[in-house]
Order: structure tokens, then sequence, then C-alpha cells
């Protein structure tokens, strides 16, 4: 009974948000905007409904469907909204909304780093752009807005694929998912092996935490020598020059930053420098490309060789 | 069945994740991205297409994120910056056309631009 009623549930939702999507895209003549994205927001309530049944006794945390929310429906503003200016600035509501999915997943330093790339840099670019091409109309209605904006091109079709794929990759989370293994252990043990590499962070972690005497692990003057990750100790000298074995404090392990630095430098050291490339000739390729001949007659050329001069 | 992908991988830091499951992140981001691929085929506006292009690069780092919480590693965090930097090369080259092609003819309509096809 479940193995039919899922899916039934799972295609009716796809289906409500398929067609909301299709009502609300912008088209010619009446455009019942609000109402498609009404059916559009049921359908994906049902959606996650749907997701919370089926993983219940996980009772999931209330941040993550704010934030998909708050996602998801700005997606779904920025597709369907006339105005292009309009669209980018939901579209920066999507990216706030991501960043905040990010943190819920520990992901702090992608978190920021996200909202200034995308909403900082890459946001502005577009806006820029938009404004050095749009005719903006001065009126409020949208009929002075250009056709290519007020139209939708093939609404009905191209919602109804993009809910075939949608349909399609949510039944395989049904079907696929189980087979995938949680975290190896080895994945864990790499993470805290990078320890090793950081006395500095384990000298002031020791010499910050409390041991069971009441005392700090080590003293100011100590020094961490090496530190052995697998059976969590660190070789700790004093000033005389004495050296001894301190276990290390049983919360200290890699923070998200740190984790990221390792891996982008230490493990895979030459990617950070295609990704430098890559964006050095695209900046190149940007300038050639949208590079304007000035032209200049004859008198301005006198007038700018006279002031040289 | 399902109960066993929401036994998601309990990390150390900074707090278990309590009942968060991967099938949540990865139906959120597959939505979004279903979202951006009906915005590229039907807006007509050419920066609109690409905003688009832009929401589908963001669902799939919604997804790398999960995965690399998932493991329990950082590389799928790492690759996100290449996703990042990949749409930063993007968005500087395609806006740089836009703006040529919107020289050209002063709209910025895809289809006015069908004379391009082989």
């Amino acid at each position: 009974m479940e193995a039919i009623s899922n899916p039934i549930l799972l295609y009716g939702a796809c289906a409500l948000v398929g067609v909301g999507i299709g009502v609300a895209l912008p088209r010619k003549g009446r455009n019942p905007q609000v109402l498609g994205a009404l059916v559009a927001a049921v359908g994906l309530g049902g959606l996650f409904l749907w997701a919370g049944i089926a993983s219940q006794g996980a009772l999931p945390n209330y941040h993550f469907y704010l934030f998909s929310a708050i996602a998801l429906g700005g997606g779904l503003r920025m597709i369907t909204h006339p105005r292009p200016v309009y669209a980018a600035l939901y579209f920066i509501l999507t990216i706030l909304a991501s960043s905040g999915l990010y943190v819920i997943l520990s992901a702090e330093f992608m978190a920021f780093a996200l909202i200034i790339v995308y909403a900082g840099a890459i946001l502005i670019t577009y806006l820029f752009v938009l404004m050095l091409s749009t005719q903006a109309p001065t009126e409020e209605e949208t009929d002075a807005l250009s056709p290519y904006d007020r139209f939708a091109r093939e609404p009905g079709a191209a919602t109804f694929v993009g809910f075939i794929l949608i349909a399609g990759l949510t039944s395989l989370m049904v079907t696929g998912a189980p087979g995938l293994d949680s975290a190896s252990a080895g994945a864990a043990e790499t993470r805290e092996g990078y320890l090793e590499r950081l006395p500095g962070k384990v000298e002031r972690a020791m010499q910050r935490t409390e041991g069971e005497d009441g005392e700090m692990l080590i003293a100011r003057s100590d020094e961490v020598v090496s530190v052995d990750a697998s059976d969590r100790t660190a070789l700790v000298r004093n000033t005389d020059g004495a050296e001894r074995t301190v276990p290390l404090p049983a919360d200290l392990s890699l923070r998200n930053v740190e984790g990221v630095g390792f891996e982008l430098l230490y493990a895979k050291p030459g990617a950070i420098e295609i990704a430098g490339i890559i964006l050095l000739m695209a900046m190149l390729g940007a300038v050639v490309l949208a590079r304007k001949k000035v032209e200049m007659d004859e008198e301005a050329k006198l007038a700018m060789a006279g002031g040289d001069a | 069945m399902l109960v066993d992908i929401a036994t998601m991988a309990q990390g150390d830091f900074p707090e278990p994740m309590t009942g968060l499951t991967l099938m949540h992140y990865l139906m959120t981001s597959g939505l979004l991205f279903a979202l951006g691929l009906v915005g590229f085929v039907t807006r007509r506006n050419l920066i609109i297409m690409f905003l688009c292009t832009e929401l589908m690069f963001q669902a799939a780092g919604i997804a790398l994120i999960a995965f690399s919480r998932f493991h329990l590693n950082h590389t799928g965090e790492t690759f996100v910056i290449f996703v990042l930097t990949i749409a930063a090369a993007e968005a500087a080259l395609a806006l740089a056309l836009v703006v040529l092609l919107f020289r050209r003819k002063e709209t910025l309509d895809a289809s006015s631009w069908a004379e391009l096809r082989g």
C-alpha cells in the first residue's frame, strides 16, 4: 500500500508545482501570477510534507524548512517576475537563504564566501549590465516593459519537462538513496590527522583547557613539540628543556575553515592555481570582448596633443 | 527503508545534526535546479537566462555541501569554491557578450539572434 500511495502523493505534488509555475510564468493577456504562485507553493509544501513523512523518526530542524522555503520562493519569483532587476534581487534572496542552509550544514566558510562572492560581486555585475542594457519604463504598468520580458516562451512544455525531471529525481531518491553508505571512518581520521600539522593551535588550546586537577593542561611557558593525532597526545617541552607527553583536550578538533584550507592547499594544491588561471582568462576575455573603440576626430587628437605639450 | 537515510552521519562540530536527512537537502537542491532549468528554457531575456544558470549552480552547490557534510570531509566544500569560480568567470564573459549583442541590435531578446543557429 505504501509503495503505491507514496509515488502518487509524490507525483501529485510535483504536478501541482509544475501547474503552478506554468500559470505563474508571464504570458499574454490575463496574468494570474498570484494564483500560480500559490498553487506552486502548495505543491512544494506537499513535496516537503512527503519528505517529512517518509523520514519519520527524524524530526526535521525547522530552520531547514525556513531557509528552503525562502530559497525556493525566491527562485520561483525570480523565474516568473517580468522585471529583470527584481528577478536579480529575488536571486540575492535565494543566495542568502542558501547560505543559511550552508550554515546548518556547518560549512560556515562557504556560507560567507557565497554571500561575498555571489551577492556582493556577481549579482552586482548583473545589476550593472541590466541597468546598462534595459530601457527602464517609467510607468508602473508592466505594459511598458519590452515584449521579451512580458511573455514567456513555451511555458507549458518547459514546465512539463522541468517537472518530469524533478519527479524522476525525487522518486530516485526513494529507490536509490538507501544504497548510500554514511561517512567512512577513514575520512574522519584524515581530518584529525591534520591536527599534527597545527602544533600552535594545539598549544593554545591546551594552555586554555583545565585538566582534572583544576590546573591548565600545560603552562603558558610550555611549548608543544609535536602532536600524535592517532592516540591524541602531544609532546610538550617546558622552559628547562624537559619533555613529557600530555593527552589532548577531548573537544579539540579541526574547525571548518582549517579543514577547507588543508583540503585546498595541502591535499589538492594545484586546484586553486587552476581556479586562478580560469579567473584571469575570464577577466582578460571580458575586457577584450566588451572594449569599445573610441572614435576620435582630428580636432580632438590635436587638442590632446596640445594639452600634453 | 527511508529511515535508513535518516541516520545521517553525526558530526563532531559544532553539534550533532538532529534529524536532518540528506534527502531533504537533495530535494531542495533538485527543486532549485528544476526552477532554474524551467526559467532558462522559458525566459526570453538573455540576462535572465544567465541568472537562471546561476540558480542551477546554486542548486549544485547545496547538493555538494550536503554530501560533504554527509561524508564528513571537506572535498565537497572545496568543490563549491570551483563552482563559485566558474560562476564568476561565466558572469564576466557572458555579460560581456550580452553587452556586445545589445550594442548591435538594441534588444536583449534571445530569439532576435535566431540567425546564429548553424
